[in-house]
């Protein structure tokens, strides 16, 4: 019974997106889906209506030595109790990704502390105005060229 | 006509001491351990400490737990709305040297860089017994003549 | 000159600020822009409790990264290191021994009735029953000193790591739980009558704030939250992590979906991890609490995902490893971010001034896992 209900969000999905789908993989219970980044707002609808009504998480990865971001979707189904993530990739100089705010009114949030911290553009948001910082003039934080022990170094420890 | 008896004045200074009114800023985890002071077991009532709501009420400014960039200049701003005489005390050992987030972009190092601090206590966060016994060496202090900023 | 005509009437507004002083706002900062008693609209501002955490952590081998997750939320810190250290034993695929499991049960459920009991005395003080405050957080002490007993720490535990639990639970460990156990049964009664069936908590919860189960989904509730709106989500029955599968977790659903609601749900949860706490003592197995795992050990390149059921919802670690001793990246989900930042602005539009404070702790927000 549980391989059936896997198999057939599988069908469902690789019928309607045959060339965006870079891999589907079933690992501990969980769905994990590459998707092209075109059609990641599209993917994202057909799962919503497909049952995965919880948006759990927007995570956002910095791969610096392979020059992308990768950005990974959390999503749970409150009727089948399965959990799915899909990843998408994007180039780390052009950051822009479309915005499921309108899928997710939840999304909304997740999206602006992704911006904040990483500079990942999501396109079609209402709101990208800082979220936690004031006043912060450097690269986003979480990006790993930003070395926090030499920013802390130089700020509060060499001159004063 | 029956005479008045007049009841002798208590020193400024103790009284004072006696009713040292805190600041209602829930500022980070260290001020958990003042829960337990607030509440009945350990119960700072008793002393006259009482946390009250605004700034023009207060006495103490108690900076429990880290200070980020983006609080301290509230915190600054509260501490210049104190009336005088006000005193300030700063709990466990992130406002002292940033404690555990030494390497954090976002948190303050020394909070006595902002405002001068009185007292400080050790502890990450200091157990009840420890401010306790802040409280006393506070109460000693004021009593015996320290007259705050 | 006024008229009693409405079009003619200009509406004016005022911006009043809650926070991030306020006896009821936690550190959390909102500007509410209000008609007379009416509120308009809400605007949050939070990161006052900012870290960084996240970043902390790439810095940080996996054992020292412990002492960091136990912080993310300060009230409720036994869920954030279970979070933490399942995650972590999870991609190195190893496992806790079952003594280990059942004693990290035990004391995340004690860690729940603590954040509860602590919800009581704060929501109390929010709309002025004071005694309440007083009261929960003198019983408060009870559960702080078995922590203590146990793990050596008030506050801040630091009792699970990689591999197991760091001590063992003793006899007079469980016969001291036991007591607090039968103590806090007894509390609740007074808790019943001071806070939870006082008409005047009744009056100002019932009917305020009310969140719809679509809502609730489409803006990301879980927990107490979700429940109290109707939905029967709870991790650790959907999916079972350390010692759940082997007892019986009753999961404490309202329909109504108000702040009286989600109250009403916290209290459920109390009576309800004390039986979870009695099943998991009764069963508890023999055996080692702890298998050997190297200060500087490497995990093996990868990502794992882990959620666990927090006091306040669905905490989630996102743990992505390349292959050395401190992880690569690390995404904390704090169930906090979604209710303050999504849901309350959305439940204060068109509800009365007064109400803002209650409508706020009926969430049980924690500030600091909403900024980490």
């Amino acid at each position: 019974m549980a391989t059936n209900k896997f198999e057939e969000i599988k069908s469902v999905i690789e019928s309607k997106f045959e060339d965006s789908i870079l891999g589907f993989d079933i690992k501990g219970g969980r769905i994990m889906l590459k998707v092209n980044a075109r059609a990641s707002h599209e993917v994202l609808s057909l799962l919503k209506d497909l049952g995965f009504d919880h948006l759990s998480d927007v995570t956002g990865i910095d791969y610096i030595r392979d020059g992308e971001f990768e950005i990974v979707y959390h999503l749970w189904s409150h009727a089948r109790k399965i959990r799915a993530m899909l990843k998408v990739r994007i180039s780390r100089e052009a950051p822009i990704l479309k915005s499921i705010a309108d899928l997710w009114p939840g999304a909304q949030i997740h999206e602006r502390e992704n911006y904040e911290l990483l500079g990942i553009d999501f396109e079609g948001n209402p709101d990208l105005s800082p979220l936690f910082l004031e006043n912060w003039e450097e690269i986003p934080p979480l990006r790993k060229d930003f070395d926090t022990r030499e920013f802390v170094k130089r700020k509060y420890h060499d001159d004063k | 006509m029956s005479k008045v008896t007049r009841l002798p004045i208590r020193p400024k200074a103790e009284a004072a001491a006696d009713s040292l009114w805190v600041i209602n800023y829930f500022t980070a985890c260290g001020f958990l351990e003042l829960f337990s002071w607030v509440g009945s077991g350990y119960d700072m009532e008793r002393f006259g400490i009482l946390p009250v709501a605004t700034p023009r009420h207060a006495d103490v400014l108690i900076v429990a737990g880290y200070v980020t960039e983006k609080a301290v200049s509230r915190i600054k701003r509260i501490y210049d709305q104190m009336p005088s005489p006000k005193y300030v005390m700063a709990l466990g050992s992130c406002p002292m040297t940033g404690g555990m987030y030494w390497d954090s972009y976002s948190t303050i190092k020394r909070i006595d860089k902002y405002i001068p601090v009185d007292l400080w206590i050790i502890g990450c966060p200091p157990k009840p017994e420890n401010i306790g016994k802040a409280i006393v060496m506070a109460r000693e202090a004021i009593k015996g003549g320290f007259g705050g900023h | 000159m006024t008229t009693s005509n409405l079009e003619e009437r200009e509406i004016s507004f005022m911006v009043i600020p809650f926070g991030p002083q306020h006896p009821a706002s936690g550190h959390f900062h909102a500007k509410v822009k209000c008609n007379g008693e009416e509120v308009l609209d809400l605007v949050a501002y939070p990161g006052y409790l900012h870290r960084g955490l996240e970043k902390l952590m790439e810095y940080r081998t996996h054992v020292q990264n412990a002492m960091l997750a136990e912080r993310i939320c300060i009230l409720d810190p036994f869920s954030n290191d279970l979070a933490y250290v399942n995650v972590t034993e999870m991609a190195a695929g190893i496992e806790a021994p079952p003594r280990a499991k059942f004693i990290r049960s035990i004391m995340a459920e004690l860690g729940r009735i603590l954040s509860h009991v602590t919800w009581i005395g704060v929501i109390s003080s929010a709309l002025g029953l004071e005694s309440g405050t007083r009261i929960s957080w003198g019983d408060r002490e009870k559960i702080i000193r078995i922590q203590e007993m146990v793990t050596g720490g008030r506050i801040y535990p630091c009792y699970y790591v990689p591999g197991g639990v760091r001590r063992d639970l003793s006899q007079e460990h469980i016969d001291e739980i036991y007591k607090v156990l039968d103590y806090i049964e007894k509390a609740l009664k007074l808790y019943d009558d001071l806070v939870f069936y006082n008409t005047t908590f009744m009056a100002r919860m019932e009917n305020v704030g009310t969140l719809s189960k679509e809502d609730a989904i489409a803006l990301g509730a879980t927990g107490p939250n979700l429940r109290a709106s109707g939905v029967a989500t709870d991790v650790r029955i959907d999916e079972p992590y350390d010692a759940y599968p082997y007892v019986n977790v009753e999961v404490v659903t309202k329909e109504k979906g108000d702040s009286y609601a989600r109250a009403l749900c916290r209290r459920g949860e109390i009576i309800a991890s004390i039986s979870i706490i009695r099943q998991l003592l009764e069963k508890i197995p023999a055996g080692e609490f702890r298998v050997k795992w190297p200060m500087t050990k490497k995990l093996p390149a990868g990502e794992t995902y882990f959620c666990c059921e927090a006091a306040r919802g669905e905490l989630c670690f996102h743990m992505v490893s390349d292959g050395s001793d401190k992880p690569y990246r690390v995404k904390i989900r704090g169930p906090s971010f979604s209710h303050t930042l999504s849901i309350f602005p959305h439940l204060v539009r068109g509800a009365q001034l007064a109400d803002v404070p209650a409508i706020y702790w009926s969430l049980d927000p924690c500030p600091a896992d909403m900024d980490r």
